[in-house]
């Protein structure tokens, strides 16, 4: 009886067998015409705020019915109606036997979903990148009209919230899905279906984000301040949208990541023996759990000051802009540190590994990264120096934003306390954790002269400010993505990505950096306003400067994308264990089985073990 | 050669590397950051400049630091055979290495904090001395200048030289930064606010107004000019200006 219905079900299909991208993408589409037809219908077209009820309901509109469409309600929906998935159906949305087809569905397994987050990672750098370069263009010359300032200023929001969104899943979606699981010797993460939960409502958010931009008149760079949000254009609706969407994502991909290494860890594998990256994970995942509610709720607030006239951030109805400000930093400055964390968690791996040494200190740098955690959440008006809001706070800010300098230059401690004197072997993971290091001390050390509040009066809001945090996060979170692809693709692939256009890339992308930003800062102290279309002659050369380091940094990510991409296909074969690793992910074969083990490991010592007794 | 006098010689590289970039970094930060920076136009600036200066000298031997390991890790660590390479020496960690990292590095906090904090009561304390107050309104895309006590308005402003000046900032429509470039202050101009900033102009001449929160289309635009005159010249200006709402 039992196996007629697994048959029934492995041949018969159902409407799970039936859903994928293409499916959600046209009920997405219907549903969101349908929100958008029927709030046409019933709404009052004469009332305040029409356009912005219209555009978020149809919105909501694509997310559900994108949702649907892929298959995220069909499992509670079964249990719903008392017919759990049965053993096929698991198994078929684990991928199995699938091929290439479970890249284009909701699928559970997490290398499965580690891959989608790196295509997603993929398109929103790369479209954060086309805008970035239609800002420089528009810079390259004093007047220049590449585009309209209307358009050239939603280019500045999109670019900034393309960005923050690639870089938060830059790390974290691909490696803490791929690899995570595998490092804590674990078959799945917790919460498989959660997992691919989150990749698809991230999905379904980026058409929104770039949909702003087709609808437009989006004017007010990512921070979205008040009440120039409530000026904006409806193109504002869409992003809103689009940040409400990607944070259910991150919360339901956090909670996913810190129950699988607080659970799911195979025997042995104590707290003090799990690798760097994991604990770099749990710590950026649980600061996320802190940061992205305020991320909710400020783009709820905004769009209900736009859509009926609450007035939360608008002065003229007793509301205040400075709200708004509170809320965008509280999360705004732990986020960045959301975004660094699983970077450097992958650098100290790739350090150890690559320097044939232990990892330096693990008890220090656990504690620097929960320092890092703890103060990062007391920064934010850091940000709100010159906002006129609360004065008498700023010395009590300044002196939490200077503490931070400690626990950041413990992560240079480690880093360069495991490199000591070990064999350093440069290949390209290796290469990027050098850059890495190169930057983030010109990142770290220029926000030191940020959180100085007279420095501040003069930097805030000009490009020295854009010039720090881009150090940040191109030269040292990037960097870092980069490194932790370089050196987990071959556990994907089965392949090296192509060292020669490694290499190319790399000093396209690190010279470019410098040439870029370094231009920048000199920009910004000379005067410069930072989300400028245009600016005066005495500027003229350090923007066209800065225009042809950001081509420079734009061919070495596609001479990578090239890499990438022919290298997925006919690479070099690495075998299992290419870098001599010691972490659980290098002694699995490769492809991975689904369900990554045939027996649980037993687990003894941390993985960094090197010029010790062997075990 | 024994592995320890190796270890001696790599000791001694960094320190000569550390050295050099330290006395190149201090260079660069004494006579490169006022360089780049505009000459000041008045005593704030000119302490913005001083401690951007003070930073980048404290700042220098760290950076040093790093980059003279990673550059004896790059050419004298590197290794250059075939193939995986063997394994390093086991160093799990270096108690007195890493307490004397955090205590340089809290003391070096310490040190910028208190040099803060003491820049922060100086610019306080001129707030509360003010002499004049000019009432700033910023709107979609110009600002314009009350002068208090008198009827006068302004879309370029003009200022007496080495008096205490006190600005009392708002907004009109959305947030608009107020910001005097070559006179290091700030402040945000809010709807439904006023928001304070103070400054004693010491330069007679032109100086640089310009908008630093995106405000719209035209926020590149959003520029205008302050003009320091002599006391007696600043006078001459304001009785010959005519009386507006």
């Amino acid at each position: 009886m039992n196996s007629t219905l697994e048959q029934h079900h492995v041949v018969g299909g159902g409407l799970l067998r039936r859903l994928n991208f293409g499916t959600a993408a046209v009920s997405g589409l219907i549903f969101g015409f349908i929100a958008w037809a029927l709030s046409h219908h019933f709404l009052d077209d004469s009332g305040q705020g029409f356009a912005d009820q219209v555009t978020v309901l149809t919105g909501c509109g694509w997310v559900v019915g994108f949702l649907l469409g892929i298959g995220a309600l069909t499992g509670p929906g079964k249990w719903f109606t008392g017919r759990d998935q049965n053993h096929a159906d698991e198994m078929y949305l684990a991928g199995k036997d699938l091929g290439r087809k479970r890249y284009f569905q909701y699928t559970t397994d997490h290398k499965v979903v580690g891959v989608q987050y790196i295509i997603a990672t993929m398109v929103l750098l790369g479209a954060g990148g086309i805008l970035a370069m239609g800002i420089r263009t528009n810079l390259l010359t004093p007047g220049n009209h590449f585009v309209n300032q209307q358009v050239y200023n939603g280019f500045l929001g999109v670019h900034g919230m393309l960005m923050i969104l690639g870089l938060i899943v830059a790390v974290a979606g691909p490696w803490a899905n791929f690899i995570l699981p595998i490092q804590v010797g674990a078959r799945d993460m917790a919460f498989p279906r959660l997992n691919a939960l989150s990749l698809w409502t991230l999905i379904a958010a980026i058409p929104l984000l770039l949909g702003s931009l087709a609808i437009g008149a989006m004017d007010m760079g990512w921070v979205t301040q008040g009440p120039i949000s409530d000026q904006s254009g409806i193109g504002f609706d869409l992003f809103a949208m689009s940040i409400i969407t990607f944070t259910i994502s991150t919360t339901v991909a956090g909670v996913n990541t810190i129950c699988t290494v607080l659970t799911m860890r195979t025997k042995g594998m104590t707290m003090e023996r799990l690798p760097i990256f994991a604990w770099a994970s749990i710590f950026a995942a649980g600061l996320g759990l802190y940061a992205f509610p305020f991320f909710l709720v400020v783009m709820s607030l905004n769009l209900a000051d736009r859509m009926v006239g609450t007035s939360f951030f608008i002065a003229s109805g007793g509301g205040t802009g400075w709200l708004q400000e509170n809320l965008f930093w509280l999360m705004g400055h732990p986020e960045v540190y959301v975004i660094l964390l699983p970077a450097v968690g992958a650098i100290l791996e790739i350090a150890s590994v690559f320097s044939r040494k232990p990892l330096f200190s693990y008890r220090t740098v656990i504690g620097g990264m929960a320092g890092l955690c703890g103060l990062s959440a007391l920064v934010w008006a850091h940000h709100m120096f010159t906002t006129g809001w609360a004065p008498t706070l700023g010395g009590p800010f300044m002196l939490t934003t200077e503490l931070i300098s400690i626990p950041t230059g413990v992560i240079f401690l480690v880093l360069l306390g495991t490199i000591w004197r070990g064999n350093i072997w440069m290949k390209m993971p290796m290469i990027w954790v050098f850059g890495f290091i190169v930057n983030f001390i010109v990142g770290g050390i220029t926000g030191i002269y940020l959180s100085d509040i007279p420095v501040d009066n003069q930097m805030h809001g000009t490009m020295f400010v854009v010039a720090h945090f881009h150090y940040v996060f191109v030269g040292s979170v990037l960097f870092g993505a980069i490194g932790a692809l370089f050196y987990w693709f071959p556990k994907v692939s089965g392949r090296f990505i192509d060292e020669k256009m490694g290499r190319i890339s790399f000093w396209l992308v690190f010279i470019g950096t410098h040439v870029t930003f370094i231009s920048m800062f000199v920009s910004g102290l000379r005067g410069m306003s930072r989300r400028y279309s245009s600016y005066a002659m005495i500027f003229e050369h350090t923007n066209f400067i800065t225009t042809i380091g950001a081509y420079m940094i734009m061919s070495g990510m596609l001479v990578l994308l090239g890499a990438v991409i022919t290298s997925w296909r006919s690479g070099e074969p690495s075998g299992p264990n290419p870098w001599g690793g010691k972490s659980l992910e290098w002694m699995v074969p490769t492809p991975v089985p689904l369900e990554n083990f045939e027996v649980l490991p037993v687990i003894t010592s941390d993985p960094y073990t090197y010029g010790e007794a062997k075990s | 050669m024994t592995s320890n006098d190796n270890h001696k010689n790599n000791l001694r590289q960094i320190f000569w590397i550390w050295l050099a970039i330290t006395v190149f970094g201090v260079v660069v930060g004494i006579y490169g950051t006022p360089w780049l920076m505009p000459t000041a136009a008045s005593d704030t600036m000119h302490l913005s400049i001083l401690t951007m200066v003070v930073f980048t000298v404290a700042a220098a031997p760290v950076a040093a630091l790093v980059y003279a390991v990673v550059i004896v890790a790059l050419t004298k660590w590197r290794y250059r055979g075939e193939g995986i390479p063997p394994d390093g020496p086991p160093i799990r960690g270096n108690n007195p290495a890493t307490s004397a990292w955090l205590v340089v590095s809290t003391l070096l906090t310490v040190f910028l904090l208190v040099w803060g904090l003491a820049l922060l009561a100086v610019d306080n304390g001129a707030e509360s001395k003010s002499e004049m107050t000019i009432d700033v309104t910023g709107q979609q895309w110009v600002w314009s200048f009350g002068y208090a006590g008198t009827q006068v308005h302004s879309h370029d402003l003009f200022l007496p030289v080495d008096t205490d000046v006190k600005f009392e900032v708002t907004s009109k429509d959305v947030v608009h930064g107020f910001w005097i470039v070559q006179m290091g202050i700030k402040v945000n101009a809010n709807p439904g606010a006023i928001t304070t900033t103070a400054v004693t102009p010491n330069r007679v001449g032109t100086f640089d107004i310009r908008c630093t929160e995106i405000c719209g289309l035209n926020h590149a635009f959003m520029v205008t000019r302050v003009h320091v005159l002599t006391k007696k010249n600043f006078e001459q200006w304001l009785a010959s200006q005519p009386a507006t709402n």
